[in-house]
């Protein structure tokens, strides 16, 4: 998730070179993508492996990609090839929704990483107790 | 006799050859020269061509290196790639007559991007093109078509370059560079610009490396340097 998410937020160019660059007025940005990275790193296959084993419901997962797919869209750069598509396609509007997404990139992260702690909080306290030796 | 003969005519065959062989070479060296010549003369006519609606030309008309840099006023990576990778690649390359640029608008952010584009060209008209670009990459705030690129905002960054605002204010009323904003946009279309801010640097031989996002200056001095 992590290299996808570097390449599309403009962290990772791979033309011409391929060269990492985290300018100084997007560290935050860069420490929220990669807190996000790793959350959803642990927190999907948690979840995944609660389902497979236990068979248990498919809610937290839900919650889990809902964070992830948030955390993931919320870099996307509205001046992108992404951005210059869906514009280009879908007009006005989508120009407004994909500006949402680059200018509230920093709010919508934190709120991606809160979801993402909290399914990770339920899930270890779900599993504990799902998996508890009687 | 003969042998005088002999030597004498071998010397002259000796001396022809040398003639012919340098003159052979001269004439490769000037061919050479002149096809690198007439390269640059086409490569600066495609990119004077191609982009003649594009921005004047910031740096030395004769610098071997053409940047071209589409970009959008209300894009934001265009505004980090302003703030931090622009002012090195002036010093380094612009003001020492290496390079040239020229900024061709891509405006599809949302509908201030072409009436911004169209007051860079207003400013032009009152020879002050760069500065009023300048300014709006300066003053982006918020996202598009929030308002910080609306027409009073315009109005007011004419102002403060101590524009004359009747001249500026009748230009944007009448829409006159309204087509040329959509050939700049076609063109970098054409181009294959799909985001901005994109780049093509073209040689002194026509060598042409396209590249997007706003990258770090090292990426910009490499990929100049071995185009010198």
């Amino acid at each position: 998730m992590f290299v996808p998410l570097s390449i599309i937020s403009e962290f990772l160019f791979v033309e011409p070179f391929i060269i990492f660059h985290v300018s100084e007025d997007r560290v935050i940005s860069f420490v929220l993508m990669v807190s996000i990275s790793l959350m959803s790193a642990i927190v999907i296959p948690m979840n995944i492996y609660r389902i497979r084993t236990l068979q248990k419901s498919t809610a937290k997962i839900g919650g889990s990609i809902a964070g992830s797919i948030i955390g993931a869209s919320a870099g996307i750069c509205s001046c992108g090839p992404i951005g210059f598509s869906i514009i280009s396609t879908f007009g006005t509007v989508a120009g407004t929704a994909t500006a949402f997404l680059t200018n509230y990139e920093i709010p919508l992260r934190l709120a991606s990483l809160a979801l993402l702690c909290l399914v990770y909080y339920t899930t270890v306290k779900s599993i504990s107790i799902e998996c508890k030796i009687q | 006799m003969n042998k005088r003969l002999v030597v004498s005519a071998a010397f002259v065959v000796i001396v022809i050859i040398v003639v012919i062989s340098f003159s052979s070479y001269y004439f490769t060296i000037l061919e050479t020269q002149q096809i690198a010549q007439d390269r640059f003369i086409a490569a600066q006519q495609k990119a004077q061509q191609e982009f003649e609606n594009g921005s004047p030309v910031l740096g030395s008309e004769s610098a071997t290196i053409t940047i071209i840099e589409f970009g959008d006023y209300q894009c934001e990576a265009c505004y980090h790639w302003f703030h931090n990778t622009r002012s090195t690649l002036i010093d380094n390359y612009i003001e020492t007559g290496k390079a040239k640029l020229i900024f061709v608008d891509l405006p599809f952010l949302g509908r201030d991007s072409p009436i911004a584009a169209q007051a860079s060209y207003c400013a032009e008209d009152q020879g002050k093109y760069w500065e009023y670009h300048t300014i709006l990459y300066t003053f982006q705030d918020g996202p598009p078509d929030s308002g910080w690129a609306d027409r009073d905002r315009l109005n007011s960054f004419a102002f403060s370059l101590d524009m004359n605002i009747d001249e500026f204010n009748e230009c944007m009323d009448s829409s006159k560079y309204k087509k040329r904003v959509k050939a700049n946009y076609d063109e970098a279309v054409k181009n294959g610009a799909n985001s901005t801010p994109t780049f093509i640097i073209i040689s002194q031989d026509g060598a042409i490396e396209k590249f997007a996002g706003a990258q770090p200056y090292p990426v910009f001095a490499s990929m100049i340097e071995s185009m010198l």
